[in-house]
């Protein structure tokens, strides 16, 4: 990917630069391209420069007072030149009353003091990298819970408790040796509960059962598009175990996301396409 | 006899001296167990080195300060920066100010005004009334000192480029008031050189604003010898990242390149080195600030003494105004910035600052709502009132730590006037670009040890509370800039328009002929002329600064 390119600019007469400076530091350390206006620059000028310098960002700063009125006139004038694909954040002292007026006028984002400046380097990231991803996708909602995993040392005395409590019955039991598994499939209404019994010491779900016990493992998700979904969640820092969809237990592509970024829960996506989710192949 | 003896008996004799114009505020002064304090205390033993590094209150180096009775005779005053919106409604906020027990004013200027735009004007687009009091002309200048007599107040006005400009038109209404003008008392800001450095209000090149400082210099030691002629300010470079070593060598780098200015000038250093004001930064390192005030003053008085050969005391003596820090303020938990703001105008006193700004909590939010500001101001007065560090001179010289900070600092300061020096002095390093980066450095190096933790802000990188409550802020009302801009209008016709062309055009022939140009801008204001229209017209003479 292209370096971000970032204008930092000073609209309006505030002579307060200490924070477009320290903040244009801070992103050239993290390897954006910086172009600072320097003090006293009208609307007009801004957007030529950004205009000028095929920025990806403007951040404009003021301690005034006159960002109601200089930070939407630098958005209008974006707009008129055609530019409205250029982000556009401010920073400053700004009331927070103001801070919402301002989001309405088309201003991406305020950042008020005492922001980390490594926050709003990661916030342009994420930004720009979204929108020129062929703008961010908007996905449908997932299916539905495709099947529930749960680690078990013994998928026969596992089951015999469903059978005999639950009266579900195993419809089909896979070895899956390139993952150190065994699994059992029993449907439970649109849901499937997956058994899974590790196949050797160096199983990743004998590891699981070392650490944790037996008990609840992931929760598989059916979506479609996962090749995409993939792509952008990697984009947006989504940490993945499978970059890429590999084969599941039954046949379709799937892929685990890391329970770092998920918030601790092993999340796994099967793709399931023109085809219902609780029905199997 | 011995130097300290004759050092010791001269002041006796100056407090004697001062006890008969102005008596202490107390006969006595007692603890809170009602023992004694005394005036002031000493080593020990007293000999030579004690007195060429310290010497008594009010003598020379004046590290211990520079009155010979300090506090105990008079305390600081508390100014309170304050201006918004129009004239009238700052006119009401400074009688509020004054009832309350504030004992000066302080204006503040939008910015239009202190970069010499008229409120009409393009440039001034969201700006007007902003930061400050808009003034177009001497119009506003009238409402905004209605019923505040200047013959009584001292007034500081926190105006630079346009110095002459607004000290002119304060001038017209002291004589409306029929206050003559040797009889004002006050400050303008008129620090151009820290403009280009830190703060943003410049106009013209370094040049000819030094040139029309030194008009100010010549001008007022002629007619109003009372008025502080500039405030050589560290505050804003400060505020803009420095250490304290910077702000001390570059604030009196820059008084040097103005002393300079003014005897190429002409001007007998002993004329107008007793107007020259300073202004620094009450920052939160507590020790290091208090040592920083002491250190100044020491600094300042060799270098008039032995740089300059200034032979009175007064142009020795480093008199200086303390803003407390707005940068250390924090728009979280907001009530916290009461107890920085105390803490920091606390090392000012102990420092011996000669007049005291405290900021409101609010301010890293907005301007002051009249809450917040009677906090502040009841801040200082607690100080003031209820600590009881006023009742001795200089507290804490002596203590050891105090003593090495000072001289550390002296130290490091002078270092870096060597090298300022060297690069031909603060208007070359200015125009090069010097003192500005290694400023960014030591703001960018004090932005990341935050962000690594390793320096602490209390509700900004530890000790985050969890919701916020939303303050009650202070919001200037937008409908006075119609207004303003429709007297301006009415004035721009009521006038009489050809008596102001006829004295721009004396002063365009003044600024192109090299003249003092302070005696036509007065003239100027007098016929109604705008603070615009004055500032186009050096404008086009001068050329203007980009950085």
């Amino acid at each position: 990917m292209d370096r971000i390119r970032v204008l930092i600019a000073k609209p309006g007469l505030d002579g307060h630069d200490r924070g477009a400076l320290v903040i244009s530091q801070a992103l050239r350390d993290a390897g954006m391209e910086v172009i600072y206006t320097g003090l006293r620059q009208s609307p007009e000028q801004i957007v030529r420069a950004a205009v000028q310098e095929d920025v990806d960002v403007i951040g404009l700063s003021s301690l005034s007072g006159a960002h109601n009125v200089l930070f939407p006139a630098v958005v209008k004038q974006l707009k008129e030149e055609e530019a409205e694909d250029i982000l556009v954040i401010g920073g400053g002292v700004i009331p927070v009353y103001d801070i919402a007026r301002l989001e309405e006028a088309g201003v991406e984002k305020i950042f008020t003091p005492g922001t980390p400046t490594g926050l709003i380097a990661s916030y342009i990231e994420e930004s720009v990298k979204a929108r020129r991803g062929e703008e961010t996708r908007l996905f449908q909602k997932p299916r539905g819970v495709d099947h529930i995993g749960i680690a078990v040392t013994s998928i026969d005395e596992a089951a015999s408790f469903y059978r005999s409590h639950f009266q579900l019955d195993i419809q089909d039991v896979v070895e899956v040796p390139e993952q150190g598994v065994r699994v059992a499939f029993l449907p439970l209404g649109s849901v499937t509960l997956e058994l899974l019994e590790p196949l050797g010491k160096d199983s990743p779900v004998q590891k699981f059962i070392d650490k944790k016990g037996p008990g609840l493992h992931h929760l598989a998700i059916a979506v479609e598009d996962l090749q995409d979904r993939l792509t952008q969640m990697k984009r947006s820092g989504v940490q993945l175990i499978d970059e890429e969809p590999k084969t599941g237990a039954q046949g379709h592509p799937i892929a685990f996301l890391h329970p770092k970024s998920t918030h601790g829960s092993l999340l796994e996506l099967v793709e399931r396409k023109d085809e219902s989710a609780d029905g199997h192949v | 006899m011995e130097d300290y003896k004759e050092a010791y008996a001269a002041w006796q004799q100056e407090v004697k001296d001062q006890l008969k114009k102005r008596p202490e505020r107390k006969d006595t002064f007692r603890t809170g167990s009602r023992l004694d304090v005394e005036r002031a205390y000493f080593p020990g033993k007293i000999d030579n080195a004690y007195i060429e590094k310290l010497g008594f209150p009010g003598q020379y180096p004046y590290t211990r300060g520079i009155r010979s009775t300090m506090y105990r005779g008079q305390l600081w005053t508390m100014r309170q920066y304050a201006g918004f919106g129009s004239a009238k409604e700052t006119n009401e906020r400074f009688r509020y100010l004054l009832d309350q027990g504030q004992t000066g004013l302080s204006v503040a200027f939008d910015l239009p005004t202190q970069i010499g735009y008229d409120s009409d004007d393009a440039m001034s687009m969201g700006e007007v009334g902003k930061v400050g009091v808009a003034i177009d002309s001497l119009e506003d200048m009238e409402l905004l000192f209605d019923q505040i007599s200047l013959g009584d107040v001292s007034t500081s006005m926190t105006i630079n480029a346009p110095a002459a400009v607004l000290l002119a038109m304060y001038i017209a209404v002291a004589e409306k008031q029929g206050v003559e003008p040797e009889k004002i008392r006050g400050t303008i800001q008129n620090d151009i050189l820290k403009e280009y450095i830190a703060r943003g209000t410049y106009i013209y090149p370094p040049k000819p604003s030094m040139k029309l400082i030194t008009d100010i210099f010549e001008f007022c030691s002629r007619e109003a010898p009372a008025f502080n002629t500039i405030s050589i300010s560290g505050y804003h470079i400060r505020e803009a990242g420095s250490t304290a070593v910077q702000e001390l060598a570059f604030t009196l780098a820059n008084a040097a390149a103005y002393v300079e200015a003014a005897m190429e000038a002409g001007l007998d250093v002993d004329e107008f080195a007793p107007r020259l004001a300073f202004f620094f930064n009450g920052h939160n390192d507590f020790f290091e600030e208090t040592a920083k005030f002491r250190a100044a003053r020491r600094m300042w008085a060799k270098m008039m003494r032995e740089r300059f050969g200034a032979k009175k005391e007064k142009s020795e003596q480093l008199r200086f105004h303390t803003q407390v820090a707005g940068s250390t303020l924090t728009a979280q938990q907001p009530e916290n910035n009461v107890v920085r703001v105390a803490l920091q105008a606390m090392a000012a006193v102990l420092g011996g600052t000669q007049s005291l700004h405290t900021n409101a909590k609010d301010e890293a939010l907005s301007l002051p709502t009249e809450d917040s500001a009677r906090i502040a101001l009841r801040t200082q007065q607690i100080i003031a009132h209820e600590t009881g560090v006023t009742n001795t001179i200089d507290p804490l010289g002596g203590s050891y730590f105090i003593e090495e900070l000072t001289d550390r600092l002296e130290e490091e300061a002078f270092r870096y006037i060597e090298r300022i020096d060297d690069l031909g002095g603060a208007v070359q390093a200015v125009e090069s670009q010097y003192m500005q980066r290694e400023i960014h450095r030591a703001a960018y190096d004090a932005q990341k040890r935050l962000e690594k933790e390793e320096d602490i802000v209390v509700g900004v990188n530890k000790f985050q509370a969890g919701e916020e409550q939303a303050p009650d802020l202070m919001a200037v009302d937008d409908a006075f800039v119609k207004e303003q801009l429709h007297r301006l209008k009415t004035l721009r016709e009521r006038r009489d328009n050809e008596k102001v062309e006829a004295v721009l055009e004396e002063l365009k022939a003044a600024a192109e002929n090299g003249e003092n140009m302070m005696d036509v801008i007065v003239k100027a204001v007098k016929v109604y002329a705008t603070v615009g229209e004055i500032c186009h017209t050096l404008r086009n003479v001068f050329g203007e600064y980009t950085s």
